[in-house]
């Protein structure tokens, strides 16, 4: 049998119930190696997403790789941002107010720190975007070579011919940083674009919660704790008895490609206007008569199904043997 | 909804009496155009309706081409004296509007130059026209809007309770969660006029919007196109000879060897409502960047937990889906019957 080497990846996070989700299940994932965690605003601040990611690392006792704070602002120095506490909790993990992390984040900022792990390991580092895609558009700024160097980008972001989460135009990924994401999306990079079409097939049920709980699994009993605001949340805004599992999706999507069909496109991101943050993938199958906004750049992947029975099935084995 | 005006299937007869009763008043606001011309003359020879008259604007073709052509469609359907009024020659926000010649050729009609007509437009402007009209006869008039929406956003300018006056608004327009047809973001008929279109449809009238996410389902085949061509239609011939282009065009464009039946379509939606489903939702257009002509539309599914730019209109009535075979035989039997 050959031994293949597990795929290094960066988590670009704003944890975030969801965000916590999914590391976990990275760090459950023999398929991957994580070699860092980055942050970023979105779910919370730039800052507390620091404090998080250090705090759920503690909790998985890998206090071994490192976290390189990201932005605080938008690429076009927006200060203005959108934070989802009302999803998340005002802590960003389910009001359960922990104890502050020991460790500390690396003087490295994130973008330097992806640049410089794409440089060390050309073509072998993932990174998975789960957040507002600010430090991966600097990166690209920091280091013209950064798409070519990077594996790839799996990002969660977008709503493809569906309504967004924000308002009916934009996913909150995108929201949160439009300009950085149009960067991104036309940067040339390996891309994967997981938007909330597809993840919004992945449902955890009142169900599979209690089933997390029944188990003994660490990182199952620690995220039935912080579950409660994420279900609030959706039931108040979706009436639905479950939560959609964007985050872990997308980290399962990287781990094993086959769990979803995609098509390929170029996509660009509106950033101004009433649709913000709208995103559109041209696939190509219809020519125009006119050059557009979509001529001439660098197509992308876009997920367009997903097993998703698989992905909460990998889901919860993965964090029920913890 | 009651289906007054769609209950003629095949009795000439119940149609003839229908009609006495309670023939439906139209307006056609149009930019003929190849597919607005087989719209127009489907409509003439629809009893079930009463064509008040035509608007013309700018889209296929110029704002006065459109005029040209429309006079000269009401004169070959033997309706000469019917009032055809002159839209704006411009989109709201002025500027020389995007005419699409590459598409129903320079004259609009497939490069088929056809002599002018005899008569003149009249001497009202199209958004006065259609005030008229729906202050005249409120609550009884129609609109099939087959262009951009310009002349409507101004009669909704001009009177304030144009909206509540006119009975229902049929639009051709929009790209429902589906490509484009002038880039991936936008339709032909908003994108010539996103400041109208979202007027028009933030205004609470009652309107039905056919997009190209249902119109590009029907297609009028090679196939179909020879069987037109050898039928007794009325205006078979003429169809055919314009449509030359036209279909030349799609094979370029698209790789369909046949014609898009969007303004058919539409008008099909106007009177036969019930081979449609329909989604209700409050639909904005985008006016700026890269998506400028974007048809956006609520569909309701999640409690927004602040205010967005959807919040608080009207809801419209979108066409989700379409019976595809009974909408192409409708249009079928209406065109090769003599």
């Amino acid at each position: 049998m050959a031994v293949t080497e597990p795929k290094k990846i960066i988590i670009d996070t704003d944890p975030g119930i969801d965000d916590a989700m999914a590391i976990f299940v990275a760090l459950q994932s023999p398929e991957v190696e994580v070699i860092g965690l980055t942050t970023i605003y979105g779910n919370v601040y730039t800052t507390l997403a620091t404090r998080n990611a250090l705090h759920l690392l503690e909790v998985a006792g890998r206090t071994d790789i490192p976290v390189a704070e990201g932005s605080h602002v938008t690429i076009t120095k927006g200060t203005k941002l959108r934070i989802a506490d009302f999803v998340h909790g005002a802590d960003g993990l389910g009001n359960q107010n922990f104890p502050p992390p020991k460790g500390k984040p690396i003087e490295q900022s994130a973008a330097a720190f992806l640049v410089e792990q794409a440089n060390l390991y050309p073509g072998k580092v993932t990174v998975v975007a789960l957040g507002p895609l600010t430090n991966i558009a600097l990166a690209t700024q920091l280091e013209p070579a950064f798409a070519k160097n990077i594996g790839q980008i799996v990002l969660l972001g977008g709503a493809f011919a569906v309504n967004g989460n924000v308002n009916p135009a934009a996913e909150a990924n995108i929201f949160g940083d439009p300009d950085a994401a149009d960067i991104v999306f036309t940067s040339g990079a390996d891309i994967l674009g997981v938007g909330i079409n597809v993840t919004h097939q992945v449902v955890l049920t009142d169900a599979d919660r209690e089933k997390l709980a029944r188990s003994n699994g660490k990182f199952a009993q620690y995220l039935c704790k912080i579950l409660d605001v994420y279900f609030s949340y959706h039931r108040d805004a979706y009436s639905t008895k479950g939560v959609y599992l964007h985050d872990p999706t997308t980290l399962l999507a990287a781990v094993n490609p086959s769990l979803i069909t995609y098509t390929e496109g170029v996509v660009r991101v509106q950033t101004n206007g009433i649709t913000r943050g709208l995103t559109i993938l041209y696939n190509k199958q219809k020519r125009f008569g006119e050059v557009t906004e979509w001529s001439d750049k660098p197509t992308v992947k876009v997920a367009v199904t997903v097993d998703a029975p698989a992905v909460v099935n990998l889901i919860m084995e993965r964090l029920m043997d913890s | 909804m009651t289906n007054t005006h769609g209950v003629v299937l095949d009795g000439e007869r119940e149609g003839v009496l229908d009609c006495q009763l309670k023939r439906e008043k139209l307006i056609i606001d149009t930019d003929p155009g190849i597919d607005d011309t087989i719209a127009i003359l489907m409509a003439f020879q629809t009893p079930e309706l009463e064509v008040l008259g035509l608007t013309t604007i700018f889209g296929n073709v110029t704002t006065e081409d459109a005029t040209r052509n429309a006079l000269l469609l009401c004169e070959i359907a033997g309706h000469p004296s019917l009032p055809v009024a002159e839209g704006s020659p411009e989109p709201l926000k002025g500027g020389r509007p995007r005419v699409a010649d590459f598409i129903h050729g320079s004259d609009g009609l497939g490069n088929i130059f056809l002599p002018p007509p005899e008569r003149k437009q009249i001497e009202k402007s199209a958004s006065e026209f259609l005030v008229d009209m729906v202050s005249k006869y409120p609550g009884e008039v129609s609109i099939l809007a087959l262009g951009p929406l310009t002349n409507l956003a101004l009669a909704i300018k001009r009177d304030s309770s144009f909206a509540k006056k006119v009975k229902r608004v049929v639009v051709l327009g929009g790209a429902f969660f589906a490509l484009g047809n002038v880039n991936p973001a936008a339709e032909a008929n908003i994108y010539g006029d996103p400041e109208a279109a979202d007027v028009v449809f933030t205004s609470g009238a009652n309107i039905t919007v056919v997009g190209i996410n249902i119109t590009t389902q029907l297609q009028f085949t090679d196939d179909d196109l020879l069987q037109l061509r050898q039928s007794k239609g009325k205006h078979a011939q003429l169809i055919s000879d314009t449509c030359k282009f036209y279909r030349d065009w799609h094979v370029k464009s698209d790789g369909v060897h046949g014609i898009f039946l969007h303004d058919p379509v539409s008008f099909v939606a106007l009177v036969r409502p019930d081979l449609f489903t329909y989604k209700k939702g409050v639909v904005r257009v985008e006016t700026q960047g890269i998506c400028v002509g974007h048809t956006l539309m609520d569909q309701g599914l999640k409690n927004w937990n602040s205010s967005n730019p959807w919040t608080g209109y009207s809801p419209v009535e979108v066409a989700w889906t379409v019976k595809v075979d009974e909408v192409l035989d409708y249009i079928r039997s209406r065109l090769m019957k003599s």
